[in-house]
């Protein structure tokens, strides 16, 4: 298998519309407007019902929009239907052929383009080879495991090269570890054959692991786009902070702001921090601070509370602080033996300042 | 995440589809349809116009109101005791620790009267209740017994009717069986108390549907009482029959059969209420293993063993009788064996039996194809077009044979659409009749299938076409074969709907079974029915053959659609 030429997917102002029980229209998909560069691979990410599985069936031409343009290369696939778009497509529930057998699976996509016998027989060998299941062509999809099935839905994807591959949550049947394993495997293919492709997922992890650019949704609109550093360390919203990633997110009011810092009312203290833009005094502000920035202290000044909550992860300790009316989660790495921390102790907080980020309410 | 309310799903813009549709459409429109108008217009008029005039002159005339309500009594009563003997049949078979052997006899008498032609029970019931009977007489010595009437038609035809409910009943209490049950004694019940608190109203809305299935039965049930019912008990059916065929009375026909039309649509009605309604007996079913014969004291136990064996013996006497009475000169007075009532359907039956077997083999591939396509259709859309095709397709289905029969009469008499007399519109009307059973399981079976399967062939660029005999028929085989099974099956065996539409040119072997009751020779007839027998047995064996050879291996264990 070659790199293929690659090429990159556009949306602009794609809208999608359905129709509710009650006979309205809810819109499922908003306005977005998106550019897939090519030979990356692109994660759209989200909570349930945020639009990022019609997007991304819309790309596969399953759905139509209600409104835009949707390009694949320079090639408008609006009204294309689904077939003809040259499209790999790899599902939550692997939807194999249950009467067709691997190989036969596999080599579907190749009879619909009537390659020639001998070069389906090498087509399906080398794609089975490279997912680990050559010896597996005469298996029917039942007397597979998830994971095996997932590699023969993923080897019948890849071996028509199609000009974009899509994932719809393919990861989310298979038990945690066999998870880890496959994102990698998906993530090596993804690099070797160099194809274009969108990745659904509503797991932050999963997507930060294997994704060149994550667009996070959020209502049917991308709240976001960048790379996982890019989105975890430098959030546009207070959803992208909580949804990447835990975050403490504190309602603030600022009250003076001038020479590069705000000096803010937060949660009955005043703190003091850098501020790239100027911000009119009296205006409602989220903070917000990762709890691995926080740390704990001796409850003699500034902010204290008491623990309510102590959870033991080996490599790290996550604790919940009752601080006033707001719950603190603090995230200790690398925790020493013998620490005394429990719940009902009262502690002190504290973070730096350059670990505090001002997001709109 | 949920996409199923798609606002516009490219699939149903096909331009093949839109095709299929609109043939669909107009087939259903000119043969299910068109020729109900027609009937409509009919009873409905006269010279002057529109007029309740004949309606209204049937319903005071006391023979036909006679005949109306005797119909519903009828059906109730043969509705009662088929639903309590199916359901006693299924809970035996299900429920009492039954040895596989005997389960498997069971399954198989049950069939025999679901693929018999009419008038068999009838003519093992006047050979065995008549004046020379052999029970009536042979066995007690009565003389001039009395076989017509209510006791002989109610008898036959819950024996006839009772399979119906067994087959509806038998995976519900099943399904209840195992762990609900389980559930109940664990909770203190006793064997009684449980049947009474759990199975019994798990079951109710099957009951009812099966006591719905058999009251339509028996309200269309035209054979039967046109041999056992003798004077003094005229049904609907029959009497619309008698007024066209012996008074060559086309409209009064039409009128009379119209007045099945009211507890018919009523059935209809109901039952699909019902159908909606069992689901969670299913749904809660699907987890319990079977239960292992607790459900039932020892003594219950052999008395239900006794009731089934009694049942199925006399069954299976009754067809014993029917084979006798087809290999001797003349049941009752000349028992010597012969072959001459074979020796009479092979020469001049032979036309009788090469259009019937012609008619059934043109409209099994068609009433299975369309079965397939229609349920596709129905499963695979939504809105009012669903709704509408779901209802449209089960009408001359749900209708009493009579109408269908009476309404094709009279819509393809004439231009534009002449079709009396030709092979065709008995066809047509087997197709629309009978193929709901297709149209039922492959929707059932779609949907276990999930629709991403068909979306990766698209993906995988396959075309409409393509995916729906690459990947969805494959998968929907066994509802294609239940359709094939079905239509011939009722091909073979049908009568009430389509004694109205043979012709010189074309005739059926369940005609000439009638023909050969009024003349009273037995023999032929009984020799008629054991080959219409054979010949299903035969081609509904090929069928499963064929059903076990195209169907891959892995269905068997593959669970459709959620491999997993």
């Amino acid at each position: 298998m070659s790199a293929a030429s690659s090429v990159g997917i556009t949306l602009q102002s794609v809208s999608a519309a359905f129709r509710s029980p009650e006979g309205g229209e809810v819109a499922a998909v908003r306005d977005v407007d998106l550019a897939v560069r090519p030979g990356e691979l692109l994660t759209l990410l989200g909570p349930s019902g945020c639009g990022k599985t019609t997007t991304l069936r819309m790309i596969a031409g399953f759905q139509e929009p209600s409104g835009g343009t949707i390009l694949i290369g320079e090639r408008d696939v609006t009204r294309i239907p689904a077939n003809k778009r040259d499209i790999g497509f790899v599902f939550q529930s692997y939807a194999l052929f249950p009467h067709l057998n691997v190989f036969d699976n596999v080599a579907y996509g190749l009879r619909m383009r009537r390659t020639a016998a001998d070069a389906i027989q090498s087509a399906v060998a080398e794609v089975l080879a490279l997912v680990g299941l050559s010896a597996f062509e005469r298996r029917f999809p039942g007397e597979l495991s998830g994971g095996q099935q997932q590699r023969v839905a993923l080897a019948r994807a890849i071996v028509i090269r199609p000009r974009v591959l899509l994932f719809d949550e393919p990861l989310s049947n298979l038990d945690a570890k066999l998870r880890v394993d496959m994102r990698t495997e998906i993530q090596r293919l993804q690099h070797t054959l160099g194809i274009t492709t969108v990745y659904v997922t509503h797991d932050q992890e999963e997507a930060m692991a294997i994704s060149d650019r994550i667009a996070v949704m959020n209502d049917g609109r991308i709240a976001q786009l960048g790379g996982a550093e890019e989105l975890y360390r430098r959030p546009a919203s207070s959803f992208v902070a909580s949804f990447l990633g835990r975050a403490n997110l504190l309602p603030a009011t600022v009250r003076e702001c001038g020479g590069g810092s705000v000096v803010l009312d937060v949660a009955g203290t005043t703190l003091r921090v850098a501020a790239a833009t100027p911000y009119p005094a009296g205006a409602t502000l989220n903070v917000m601070i990762r709890p691995e920035r926080v740390s704990l202290r001796s409850p003699d000044a500034g902010l204290t509370g008491e623990i309510v909550r102590r959870t033991y992860l080996g490599e790290k300790v996550e604790y919940a602080v009752q601080i006033g009316s707001t719950l603190w989660h603090v995230v200790r790495a690398d925790p020493p033996e013998g620490e005394t921390l429990a719940p009902g102790q009262r502690v002190g907080i504290a973070f730096p300042c350059d670990g505090v980020q001002l997001l709109p309410r | 995440m949920a996409v199923a309310a798609s606002a516009r799903a490219p699939a149903q813009r096909d331009p093949l589809r839109t095709i299929v549709v609109v043939a669909l459409w107009f087939v259903l429109g000119l043969f299910v349809l068109y020729p109900l108008a027609c009937l409509l217009v009919r009873a409905f008029s006269d010279d002057a116009g529109f007029t309740f005039g004949p309606i209204v002159g049937a319903l005071g005339n006391p023979t036909h109101l006679r005949a109306l309500r005797n119909s519903i009594v009828l059906a109730t009563l043969v509705g009662i005791f088929g639903t309590a003997a199916g359901f006693l049949f299924a809970f035996t078979v299900e429920r009492t620790g039954m040895g596989r052997g005997l389960r498997r006899m069971i399954d198989l008498v049950i069939l025999l009267p679901l693929i018999s032609p009419p008038f068999t029970t009838s003519i093992g019931f006047v050979f065995s209740f008549g004046p020379r009977g052999l029970i009536t007489h042979g066995l007690f010595g009565m003389q001039n017994a009395q076989v017509y009437g209510w006791t002989s038609t109610l008898t036959a035809e819950a024996l006839t009717y009772f399979p119906l409910a067994f087959l509806a009943l038998r995976p519900l209490i099943a399904a209840i069986g195992g762990d609900l049950e389980e559930a109940a004694f664990s909770l203190g019940g006793s064997r009684w108390q449980v049947f009474r608190t759990v199975t019994l109203p798990l079951t109710l809305p099957g009951i009812g549907n099966a006591f719905l299935l058999i009251f339509a039965a028996s309200l269309a049930d035209f054979a039967t009482p046109l041999i056992l019912a003798g004077n003094n008990l005229p049904v609907l059916p029959t009497d619309a029959y008698l007024q066209i065929t012996g008074m060559f009375d086309l409209k009064g026909g039409a009128v009379l059969s119209l007045l099945l039309l009211v507890p018919a649509g009523l059935v209809f009605f109901a039952q699909r209420y019902l159908v909606e309604r069992r689901s969670y007996v299913t749904i809660t079913g699907k987890i319990g293993g079977r239960a292992q014969g607790a459900a039932a004291a020892a003594w219950v136990r052999w008395m239900l063993w006794a009731i089934c064996a009694a049942v199925t013996a006399f069954i299976l006497y009754l067809y014993a009788l029917l084979v006798y009475t087809s290999v001797v000169v003349a049941f009752g007075a000349n028992e010597s064996l012969t072959l001459a009532n074979y020796q009479v359907i092979f020469t001049e039956g032979i036309p009788a039996i090469k259009d019937t077997l012609i008619i059934a083999l043109v409209a099994m591939p068609l009433g299975g194809l369309y079965g397939v396509i229609v349920g596709y259709l129905i499963a695979r859309s939504r809105g009012l077009g669903r709704h509408m095709l779901e209802i449209v397709s089960m009408i001359n289905y749900a209708l009493p044979g009579t109408i269908v029969g009476i309404a094709y009469l009279i819509a393809f008499n004439d231009t534009p659409f002449a079709l009396t007399g030709t092979a065709t519109i008995i066809i047509a009307c087997y197709i629309f009749r009978y193929s709901p059973t297709g149209i039922r399981t492959t929707v059932a079976l779609l949907q276990q299938v999930d629709r991403s399967i068909e979306e990766a062939s698209f993906s995988l660029g396959a075309g409409t076409l393509r995916t729906f005999y690459g990947v969805t028929l494959p998968l929907i085989m066994p509802a294609f074969f239940a359709g094939l099974g079905t239509v011939f099956i009722r091909a073979m065996t049908a009568i009430s709907a389509t004694i109205f539409l043979v012709s010189i040119n074309w005739t059926l072997i369940t005609v000439r079974i009638l023909e050969n009751m009024t003349e009273v020779a037995l023999g032929p007839a009984a020799a008629f029915s054991v080959f219409v027998i054979v010949v299903v047995l035969l081609v509904t064996s090929l069928l499963n053959v064929a059903l076990r050879r195209m169907t891959a291996p892995s269905l068997h264990v593959a669970r459709l659609g959620t491999a997993s």
